[in-house]
């Protein structure tokens, strides 16, 4: 019998979701191994039970928690897709402030059906197996994770930095243009995706188990680069992890 | 035969390098036909920098440019290659695909060469890597002169020119190049490709160029495997691990560095998979994580010291030359500027300057000692304590060189147990001039002393140990400094038994000393000598008989043995017979030591090295070697 899997989403862009879909020739090849039983981008249909929930985005309305925690239960595991599921990734960018500064200064008067609470990831709530991280996700690595999974295997992540596939790719160093790359401290996975496309590394993957965070610092400084420039870089997807920055 | 050899082995038809000119156009003309054969890798500019790739038009090929960005290990030992494919449901292994594309590496710069020649050594090595060598086999290497940059040390390394290991090789001569054949396939190529130059006019051959590097190494590279044993502790390694990022580019982009990780890839339809090979890094944090998760090298400090090591020393072990061949790949790409010149400069300078000097000669030229004591043992053989200018390091069973100017010098065994001071004991038995001359000598007079040297007992691997000491006649000097340094931790050894034999007691060394430990209860100390009127009333007999009614725990037994050479030969079957294992005997091959630098070679034994890694040996070190056990 095929494993049963389905997609959910909370506050996101739908992208990593976009990027399964896009996998388009693979995707096929993977229908012969599971079923997808909810995927609310492609159909309708609701089932009671399923072997493995990927979930994208991150909790913030009322009643978020909720329906998670309704997945959750009727899943034997839980993998949280892409960033905002992860860590909470751009959403939690907001975090600085309170949810009622932050609606006022984004929509003006007060709006309750936009009532939003600060954005956290699915494992404040949650217990979450394994994760698929980035924004949005790797095809590639959403499909190896997959396939961890239904072989019974502990998925892997790389434990090295950006830099590795950027170095193995030969791609030019984006600190020799003066640009503050997170490629150092960021777990690779990406294959160096944005410094492929002419920009640096954002960090969007999450910080490596081990950064080394005070030759990073020297390096940032001899490119001429101050606090508030490296924390900006560090806020756009690593917000929880800021402390370390300092 | 390694494919490297059996490929570039100059043949009949090589007797000799052919040397053709080769105007620029040419080459485009040689590089267009190749293109029709062969997969060409070559430099060319991409993104600003200077990449090795397949060529698609030969006009892109740059055949003058700084080291690209990654070597041609790039295409020898791809970080992702398919070492088999298998199927899944059926556990079959399919057959590895060993064919590798016929290849032309058009370009290579003589530290690239250099770097494929330690490839070789390490991956033919033992059980040889079919992969690698399917790649070697199927790929002709062309190299072309370089021009250093201020990342370059090739020079320091001799790795800036190269006499073999290339099929073609192109010399810069003004506007033209001068061709060199340095293979049977070269010229082969070189005739199906570019026949005009083949038939062409023999050039006289091109003396091999010298470079010039900004970035040097400011010591002989010759003294590196010296300098690199005594950088173990430094205190650089942890500036380094401190200023490290662990990125790992410094081994990726080396040309030599082959360290990799073998992973099962599945398709994604779960039925079949390739098991590849990838490129591993020392400096990843899980390089060193082994079962359970412990890491055993588990700072950057320490995974920068093994770089290090792996680059100039431990290859230097075996091979005589070192992993880097100075093309600067690791620190121009390096985000903390760690650069190998550097650091080997600091450590160099910081060196105690006993240890390497840049004055020539000056390691012959001892130090002087003050003698302190001198005391008569017998009549021939007097103690003298010497006092040095500084303090000495040595373990048990190391020795000096003691000299007098006009008469030489020789080596003695340090007879006193190593305790940090700059106070040594030898003994000198009166035979010619210099040991005549020595004893002459009177407090406070001064001698000549170079050292310590030479490797002696390993005391920190005896601790918790039982001891068996066995000396005979002289071979109690280097015993006595082993057995004070154990009496100093009395309570780390278990057992201790001496049995110490002579011809008289007149002859024993230290008599005194000898009671001293038979009345201490420290030890078991026995003694035999030949004499039978002797007025000790010891058991005149030989040493051997002592181990008659001796008992021993074989599992928790090192022996020591030092004697005169037939003493081996009698003692260690007896030792055997007891159950000792071969690897907690240890023989003490004194009597090989001469100039203590294990220069002159006088003390190798085979290919052991005396005066280097003896004068202590365990039996199982030497037992192979025919030349050891004295006959």
């Amino acid at each position: 019998m095929k494993t049963k899997i389905g997609f959910f989403d909370f506050a996101g862009c739908e992208g990593c979701q976009l990027t399964v879909m896009n996998l388009e020739e693979e995707l096929l090849q993977v229908l012969q191994l599971v079923e997808i039983v909810e995927f609310r981008e492609l159909m309708s249909e609701r089932v009671a039970q399923l072997e493995i929930a990927f979930v994208e985005g991150s909790i913030c309305r009322p009643g978020d928690r909720q329906r998670l925690q309704q997945i959750r239960d009727r899943s034997q595991v839980l993998v949280a897709l892409g960033s905002c599921a992860d860590n909470g990734g751009v959403n939690a960018l907001g975090s600085d402030r309170t949810a009622e500064v932050l609606r006022q200064q984004v929509y003006g008067s007060d709006l309750p059906h936009l009532y939003t609470e600060t954005p956290q990831p699915l494992s404040a709530v949650v217990k979450v197996d394994f994760r698929v991280p980035g924004c949005p996700i790797d095809g590639r690595e959403f499909l190896a994770i997959l396939q961890a999974l239904l072989l019974k295997q502990q998925p892997e992540l790389p434990s090295f930095a950006v830099c590795v596939e950027c170095k193995l790719a030969e791609y030019p160093c984006s600190f020799d243009y003066g640009q503050v790359c997170l490629g150092p401290v960021t777990r690779a996975g990406c294959r160096a995706i944005c410094i492929d496309g002419g920009g640096h590394c954002r960090g969007c993957r999450g910080l490596i188990d081990n950064p080394r965070t005070s030759p990073y610092h020297r390096i940032l400084e001899q490119h001429g680069l101050c606090f508030d420039e490296i924390l900006d870089q560090y806020r756009t997807f690593n917000i929880g992890e800021q402390e370390s920055a300092k | 035969m390694t494919p490297a050899s059996s490929l570039q082995n100059p043949s009949a038809l090589l007797s000799d390098s052919h040397w053709r000119a080769m105007p620029q156009a040419d080459v485009l003309r040689f590089v267009r036909s190749l293109l029709l054969a062969y997969d060409v890798v070559g430099a060319q500019n991409k993104r600003g920098r200077i990449v090795l790739d397949s060529l698609q038009d030969a006009a892109d090929l740059l055949l003058d440019f700084p080291p690209a960005v990654h070597s041609p290990k790039k295409f020898l030992f791809p970080n992702w290659d398919q070492l088999f494919r298998f199927k899944l449901d059926e556990n079959i292994l399919l057959q590895p695909e060993t064919a590798a594309p016929p290849r032309i590496i058009f370009g290579m710069h003589p530290c690239d060469l250099h770097a494929v020649k330690i490839l070789d050594d390490c991956l033919f090595d033992g059980e040889s890597d079919s992969s690698y060598r399917a790649k070697r086999e199927a790929t002709l290497l062309v190299g072309v002169d370089c021009t250093p940059d201020e990342y370059c040390f090739c020079t320091s390394l001799g790795t800036d020119r190269i006499a073999e290991g290339f099929d073609l090789f192109l010399h810069r001569r003004d506007d033209s190049y001068l061709l060199q054949s340095g293979s049977e396939r070269g010229l082969q190529l070189l005739q199906n490709h570019a026949p005009e130059i083949f038939d062409g006019v023999a050039e006289s051959p091109l003396p091999l160029q010298v470079k010039q590097c900004s970035n040097k190494v400011q010591f002989p590279i010759e003294s590196l495997p010296s300098l690199m044993e005594e950088a173990y502790e430094d205190d650089i390694w942890q500036e380094l691990g401190q200023d490290c990022l662990g990125c790992g580019s410094c081994t990726l982009l080396c040309p030599s560095c082959y360290c990799f990780n073998v992973q099962d890839k599945l398709e994604i339809n779960l039925q079949e998979g390739q098991r590849i090979r990838t490129w591993d890094s020392c400096q990843f944090d899980q390089f060193a994580q082994i079962a359970d998760g412990e890491n055993f090298r588990s700072s950057q400090a320490d995974r920068q010291r093994h770089r290090f090591y792996r680059k100039y020393k431990y290859l230097w072990d075996k091979y005589q030359r070192t992993a880097c061949v100075g093309c600067g790949r690791c620190s121009r790409e390096c985000l903390s500027q760690i650069e190998p010149v550097e650091v080997l400069n600091r450590l160099f300078a910081t060196a105690p300057p006993a240890l390497i000097s840049d004055q020539p000669g000056s390691e012959y030229q001892p130090q002087m000692a003050q003698v302190l004591e001198v005391r008569s043992l017998s009549e021939q053989d007097r103690l003298f304590k010497l006092q040095l200018p500084q303090p000495l390091d040595f373990t048990p069973g190391c020795f000096v060189e003691l000299s007098v100017f006009g008469l030489g010098e020789a080596p003695f065994s340090i007879t006193s147990p190593p305790d940090g001071g700059n106070l040594i004991e030898v003994v000198i038995r009166k035979a010619g001039a210099l040991t005549q001359a020595l004893h002459r000598t009177r407090e406070g007079d001064s001698i000549g002393i170079r050292g310590p040297f030479g490797t002696g007992y390993p005391l920190a691997q005896m601790l918790g140990k039982d001891l068996l000491l066995v000396a005979g006649g002289r071979g109690l000097l280097a015993i006595r400094s082993l057995l004070l340094a154990a009496l100093k931790q009395r309570q780390e050894f278990g057992r201790i038994t001496l049995l110490c034999g002579g011809r008289d007691i007149e002859s024993l060394m230290f008599p005194q000393d000898l009671l001293d430990w038979h009345q201490s209860g420290l030890l078991d100390c026995r003694i035999a000598v030949k004499d039978q009127q002797n007025h000790w009333g010891v058991p005149a007999v030989d040493v051997s008989y002592l181990f008659k009614d001796l008992e021993i725990n074989p599992q928790r037994t090192v022996a020591a043995v030092s004697g005169p050479p037939g003493m081996y030969r009698q003692i260690n079957p007896l030792l055997f017979r007891m159950g000792l294992d071969d690897e907690d005997i240890y023989l003490n091959l004194e009597r090989h030591m001469k100039c203590g630098l294990g220069k002159c070679g006088k003390c190798r034994i085979n290919n052991i090295c005396v005066c280097e890694s003896g004068p202590i040996f365990s039996y199982h070190s030497i037992k192979h070697l025919a030349e050891a056990i004295e006959r």
